[in-house]
């Protein structure tokens, strides 16, 4: 590790790269090579990560292999019936043991020696049993993969290789409140429309990472070519005020964040009328949240809480992401019907070095959303998002931008900055779950991230 | 599995015959294909857009990496593009309508090579299934390198009388996780 090197002539290299007091972020934190060493270590290796959804591997045996951080994963669903989240490297002689993406196995033979798993984890033995070839220093109990702390929530699969850390609703804290309402309002819940997309990109991924955090701002700019027609359209110094993505309630906690837009803007925007004196079940009934249909309705109103569908009345959750390195779209879209849809899709941030990241994207439905509607969300979905999304397309194109200005010496010395403040202010309905800042779109919530990113960072490893 | 990854059209090979390479209906689909992929590196895309028909399907399925190498299990529901006519005129638009389609705003420089142009009459009067290997480099701003895409494209393509028109496009993508950031170009 160069960074202990360094650290004789930089007393304290993270707290240097994130300036508390003005809001920066040194660009240097987009290259430094050490740093990233040290994320791999201290973010990767220690916070929940999202590897997918149990509808990926819903039989016995079935597996799917994922990234945490630069470490490949085993994520199988074991003979118990539950997910069993293991290293994808044999502790033989490091070989990976599975070699494919996807499949189902009862067992996990490594192709070079033979030793044999469980799709738990445990070993079962090295061929040629009667030679004891893992040895006899070491007992089968041992020499299992190496497994990682698993909690499934709302059907997504976290992982953690921090077995003694916080649990997974410590971690996402008072954020579960808005989570519950994308990942746990029916009864079947979520499942996924087929295996993710996944691409590169040439850049740090926390360049992604700090935008999931709640980045309206940029909306107006970057994806700028969808408010140029249509709906969104407005003159150049009023168009702010109809693009619907600017005014909002941004909520954030232990770094992660989520955008919640009023339902009056995109009733307005919809339908050119206003949501003025209506109560929360006559709000829901007329425009029901990203991806549920009226048919959910009641499944919905059944497993939240009054506060839940208070706020998923007045302004639901649509946009944000979860640390370290989740980001989500739960918006709506219109169908290839003409009918107005919703197009809900979660990527995952996997870093591949510090100037590399691999973009992968989940499409989402509700389990029972009928078929030929998931047909057309998963269609939606993918023409707004991920590879060829007509939103996406823009981000993937700025962010290998910021990792090339960060090679500059110079460029290395500038800072990311989160001077726009909004300030915590709740509204007076609005529970009183994170922190939540109501207004113009601005930076608390991303910078809440790079907060959470430096205490984990400044965390003993 | 939705997704059409036939390499030989689905309806059994005895009722469709492969069309002779060097027959003029041959060549004249070779010539459709050379004339799209410089459509399409010249971005005439509203030009491009004229040979599509309305009832166009345009998929790329995400590719997988199985154990057993049977070609159409390695291909999954969800796409890189899940399109119709109607999003692919919107995608055209975006690109040369607004003034801010970033993705394509510096332009990539990009060729498409294509051969092992294969050609099958079908049931349909007029139609033919196509399969052709494509090679796409596209460069962008200063990059020294080129980011590049092989793929087999599985098409329809309908004799209107006049032209040909493409009704559907299946791109069997040979990367599991893609090289380049995003597809903001037509394969």
């Amino acid at each position: 590790m160069r960074i202990n090197r360094r650290s004789t002539f930089l007393a304290d290299p993270v707290s240097d790269l994130i300036d508390t007091e003005n809001r920066e972020v040194s660009v240097a934190a987009l290259y430094d090579p050490d740093l990233y060493e040290l994320e791999l270590e201290r973010i990767f290796a220690k916070a929940w990560l999202m590897l997918g959804h149990e509808s990926e591997i819903p039989n016995v045996g079935d597996y799917v292999v994922r990234l945490m951080g630069e470490d490949q994963v085993i994520v199988a669903r074991a003979a118990d019936g539950e997910v069993h989240v293991s290293l994808n490297v044999c502790p033989h002689r490091a070989m990976h043991v599975c070699i494919a993406d996807s499949g189902n196995a009862r067992v996990h033979k490594c192709i070079y020696h033979g030793w044999a798993f469980r799709p738990d984890g445990s070993f079962i033995g090295a061929p040629i049993e009667k030679e004891k070839m893992h040895g006899e220093i070491k007992s089968k109990e041992q020499l299992g993969l190496k497994k990682a702390r698993v909690k499934v929530y709302g059907g997504l699969i976290f992982a953690t290789w921090n077995h003694e850390g916080p649990a997974l609703e410590e971690f996402l804290g008072d954020m579960k409140f808005y989570y519950d309402m994308l990942f746990c309002r029916t009864d079947n819940g979520l499942e996924v429309l087929g295996p993710p997309q996944r691409l590169t990109i040439d850049a740090n991924w926390k360049t992604a990472g700090e935008q999931s955090a709640c980045d309206g701002f940029h909306t107006l700019t970057l994806h700028q070519s969808l408010l140029e027609g249509g709906a969104m359209a407005g003159e150049e110094n009023t168009e702010h005020e109809s693009a619907p993505a600017m005014y909002g309630v941004n909520v954030s906690g232990n770094g992660h964040s989520l955008r919640c837009i009023p339902a009056d803007t995109s009733w307005a925007l919809m339908a050119g009328k206003t949501h003025a004196g209506m109560t929360d079940d006559e709000r829901l009934e007329l425009m029901p949240p990203p991806g549920i249909t009226r048919d959910l309705l009641p499944q919905v109103r059944k497993n939240l809480t009054a506060d839940q569908l208070h706020v998923f009345a007045k302004a639901p959750p649509v946009v944000g992401g979860m640390f370290p390195n989740v980001n989500l779209l739960f918006i709506y879209s219109p169908l290839r019907d003409g009918t107005l849809g919703s197009a809900m899709v979660m990527h995952t941030i996997n870093p591949k070095g510090p100037e590399q990241f691999e973009w992968v994207t989940y499409f989402f439905a509700e389990k029972d959303t009928p078929e030929d509607v998931k047909a057309m969300m998963r269609a939606a979905a993918a023409q707004g998002t991920g590879t060829s999304g007509v939103i996406e397309q823009d981000d993937s194109d700025t962010w290998p931008h910021m990792s090339e200005a960060s090679r500059g010496v110079i460029g290395r010395t500038e800072t990311l900055k989160y001077q726009a403040i909004l300030g915590e202010n709740r509204p007076d309905d609005w529970p009183d779950k994170a922190k939540v800042y109501s207004g113009f779109s601005k930076d608390d919530a991303q910078w809440n991230w790079w907060l959470a990113y430096r205490d984990l960072m400044l965390a003993e490893a | 599995m939705s997704i059409s990854t036939q390499i030989t059209p689905e309806t059994s090979s005895s009722v469709l015959s492969e069309v002779d390479y060097g027959s003029p209906i041959h060549n004249r689909i070779t010539g459709w294909y050379i004339r799209e992929a410089r459509l399409l590196d010249h971005r005439l895309l509203d030009e491009w857009q004229t040979c599509l028909a309305e009832d166009l399907v345009y998929k790329a399925p995400v590719r997988l990496t199985r154990r057993v190498q049977g070609f159409d299990t390695e291909f999954g529901a969800v796409g890189h593009f899940d399109d119709d006519h109607a999003s692919i005129t919107a995608r055209v638009k975006r690109l040369t309508g607004t003034k801010s389609a970033w993705s394509e705003d510096p332009a990539s420089r990009t060729r498409r090579f294509v051969t092992n142009i294969s050609v099958w009459e079908t049931d349909t009067p007029d139609e033919y299934e196509v399969s052709s290997y494509l090679l796409l480099t596209r460069n962008r701003a200063d990059a020294r390198d080129y980011k590049q895409l092989s793929a087999e494209r599985n098409d329809r393509l309908r004799w209107d009388g006049e032209r040909f028109l493409l009704a559907r496009r299946t791109i069997l993508l040979d990367q599991v996780v893609l090289g380049m950031p995003n597809l903001a170009i037509f394969l």
